[in-house]
């Protein structure tokens, strides 16, 4: 757990980050999310002390984080940034053995670990691990990036924009796996994006910011029904957060039990997205769906009153 | 066959007309009684008789051909044909010594004419040409030439009257100390000039202050022609010997080794320092905090990534300076500080081009060898940085 309490950092006359108070659950991924310049990788960099905070308290498991050493925390933390930062004159394995080198684990462990991890980033051993980082598409070098700050199995992990400089097909595959590693590792994390869609796609929490200041924060739905003022609203895209809401519901929690009536020809699969299944009806001209199980089997259905009433509290009307 | 398949290469042909144009009409060299009178010069068909001119500039004509339709194969032999001339390029000095040198005259000399000068020049560039379009590695253009010195090697006997062998043999053990001499104050200037360039470089980046001061203090050393540089460092050493003992022992006064030394170390400092001090500085800030972030400590940041990532700029330094370090100890001979210069300075006061080439041509050599070596090494170093591996998708 990270908990920061009215943490203020100053650079000379300018207040970079003003006083903000914020709680990171064991196992839950908090999006920092704001306009460029907003303190977002201040605060991130504040948390593994990187920089030092001037005002506030930062506590990790409890502890203030200025009982630890500096060096000895940051091997305990997880750090990815936009440009990986992968040492250019070490091979793919040797980057990814840093830290556990750092903690002079015995070589053949750190040799185990670093398969591990390459396996489980889809970095096939053979092909990448002599490789050297001028090597590797961008894509892959964020992998590796990834790979590495998660090498020492560390319970917290620092991201800043790691996936800020991929085409967009790339960072969709990276946040999905993002997504995929997330759900078996259960790391605490803190995210800091600039590009909110991501951020609706990745956190249990989003932190908007502001200037230096946290102006709201709360689960994706939350922040997407009820915006704190027209600076997130035009942040979550104005008109488009409906659809943006509907983008990250899935089927499967608005679907009805199957009606007596004959079953809908035209079909969606139970993890697909409300967006999607709109997309269905569209396509169908049909406003209604078949709700279809991982075996093709109907196990639901969904209807265009159904998912417009989702959009509030509630959902709406069968 | 259309000329977009086998387009001219306009530059073997320019070299090897060059070539010929030199090779026929410009003389090929000199025979001189003894060392003061000037020699006798013969043209290539004086020196040979029209059969042996022409037997030597096939070659050079096939090349001609080469070049009209050249493919990688004609590459091959053109490669083949221009190492086949380097090879052979003493032998018709040789010839012409035996041929035209009167045995009853042993302080006779052979000097070597613009066409063997030039031949060479245009031989090595076309060497250059070639090996780019063959995209030879160093180390297999090295071995093209293993056959070459081995060539060279079997000719010299026959070149005993050699001008420029002869002011060797006069000179053996002079030689030889002067290449020690020469190597010692360049290896000696360039060694501290690391040493100290590094720990001045490392002062810079930790204080902006010395940072100017110490780029304008190098820059105004850089800007004294070196002879002045040399002169002004006359003074301030002769006092110094004259009154320091332990100094005046280690063979420090106003001229010789020292004030040699102290300016060589002048010019090399600066670009020892800015190359260190650029190197250090342009390392990759997003590397420098990832390896921060990951719980490395400064030593340790410095140690195993700064230094690192460094070292191929830094050498770039060293390279730069030491090929400088070579031209400029040529001119330390003036101030008494030997070295090969010395027969440079000798050689031109009694007028011997022979004895100016005795000096001049071991330091294109060392410079030419230094450059190519310290390059190789950068090189080898930057291989896998991206610096010069493009990266792949
Ligand atoms: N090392 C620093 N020195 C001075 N100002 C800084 C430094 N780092 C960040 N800042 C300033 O603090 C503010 C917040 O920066 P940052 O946290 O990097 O923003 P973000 O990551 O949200 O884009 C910016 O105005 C930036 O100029
Ligand atoms: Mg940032």
């Amino acid at each position: 757990m990270i908990e920061l309490k009215s943490v203020t950092k100053r650079f000379g006359d300018e207040t970079a980050v003003d006083a903000i108070s914020l709680t990171v659950e064991r196992g839950e991924l908090c999006a920092l999310v704001g306009t460029s310049g907003c303190g977002k990788s201040t605060t991130l960099r504040m948390i593994n002390r990187l920089i030092e905070h001037d005002g506030g308290e930062i506590h990790i498991e409890g502890r203030p984080i200025r009982e630890f050493d500096g060096r000895l925390l940051r091997r305990r933390i997880g750090y990815a940034i936009q440009s990986t930062g992968l040492f250019p004159h070490w091979t793919v394995a040797r980057n990814i053995g840093l830290v556990p080198g750092l903690l002079k684990w015995p070589a053949a462990r750190v040799a185990e670990r670093v398969e591990e991890l390459m396996v489980m980033l889809g970095l096939p051993v053979e092909a990448f691990a002599d490789k050297y980082p001028a090597q590797l598409s961008g894509g892959q070098a964020q992998r590796v990036g990834v790979a590495r700050a998660l090498a020492a199995d560390p319970d917290i992990l620092l991201m800043d924009e790691p996936f800020g400089a991929l085409d967009p097909i790339t960072r969709q595959g990276l946040q999905a796996e993002l997504r995929d590693l997330q759900a078996r590792l259960q790391k605490t994390i803190v995210f800091v994006t600039h590009d909110m869609d991501e951020a609706l796609a990745l956190a249990d929490r989003l932190v908007v910011m502001n200037a230096g200041r946290i102006v709201q924060q709360g689960g994706p739905l939350e922040l997407l029904r009820a915006p704190a003022d027209d600076f997130v609203a035009s942040l979550l895209g104005g008109d488009d957060r409906g659809l943006k809401a509907a983008a990250i519901t899935r089927v499967g929690e608005r679907m009805l039990p199957l009606a007596t009536r004959p079953v809908p020809s035209a079909r969606v699969p139970r993890e697909a997205t409300l967006h999607q299944a709109l997309a269905v009806m569209f396509r169908e001209h049909v406003e209604r769906l078949a709700v279809m199980d991982g075996d093709e089997r109907p196990v639901g259905e969904i209807s265009l009153r159904r998912i417009v009433g989702a959009g509030r509290e509630g959902g709406g009307e069968p | 066959m259309s000329r977009r398949e086998a387009p001219l290469n306009r530059v073997v042909l320019a070299l090897s007309l060059a070539a010929l144009a030199c090779w026929l009409w410009l003389p090929l060299g000199s025979i001189a009684p003894n060392r003061i009178v000037l020699g006798t010069a013969y043209s290539l068909p004086e020196a040979l008789g029209w059969p042996l001119t022409v037997a030597s500039c096939l070659p050079l004509l096939g090349l001609a051909v080469m070049a009209w339709r050249p493919r990688r194969p004609a590459y091959y032999a053109a490669l083949a044909l221009t190492l086949l001339l380097l090879m052979a390029l003493p032998l018709w000095l040789a010839l012409m010594a035996q041929r035209h040198l009167d045995p009853a005259l042993p302080q006779a000399r052979v000097g070597i004419g613009a066409a063997g000068w030039l031949m060479l020049f245009w031989l090595s560039l076309l060497l250059v040409e070639l090996r780019t379009r063959l995209a030879l590695a160093g180390w297999q253009l090295g071995l093209g030439l293993v056959p070459v010195l081995g060539a060279w090697w079997l000719t010299a006997p026959g070149l005993a009257s050699l001008a420029l062998w002869q002011e060797l043999a006069g000179r053996g053990e002079a030689f030889a100390e002067a290449l020690l001499q020469h190597l010692l104050l360049v290896g000696g200037a360039v060694g501290t000039s690391l040493v100290l360039g590094a720990a001045i470089a490392l002062a810079m980046r930790q204080n902006p202050g010395v940072e100017r001061l110490g780029f304008a203090l190098l820059n105004f050393l850089q800007t004294i022609p070196s002879l002045a540089l040399f002169g002004l460092l006359l003074a301030p050493l002769a006092w110094l010997s004259a009154r320091v003992d332990w100094l005046a022992a280690l063979g420090v006064s106003g001229i010789g080794w020292a004030p040699a030394f102290l300016a060589l170390l002048g010019y090399s400092l600066l670009p020892m320092v800015r190359n260190t001090f650029v190197a250090l500085s342009e390392v990759d800030p997003g590397v420098l905090e990832a390896a921060r972030g990951m719980g490395m400590g400064r030593g340790q940041v410095l140690r195993r990534v700064r230094l690192p990532l460094a070292l191929p700029v830094v050498l770039e330094g060293v390279r730069i300076t030491t090929v400088q370090a070579i031209g400029l100890t040529a001119v330390a001979a003036l101030i008494g500080a030997g070295g090969l210069g010395t027969f440079i300075f000798q050689g031109l006061g009694q007028a011997a081009m022979d004895l100016v080439l005795l000096g001049a041509l071991p330091i294109l050599a060392m410079a030419l060898v230094a450059d190519a070596l310290l390059g190789a090494l950068a090189r080898r170093l930057n291989r896998h940085t991206g610096r010069t591996t493009g990266a792949t998708p």
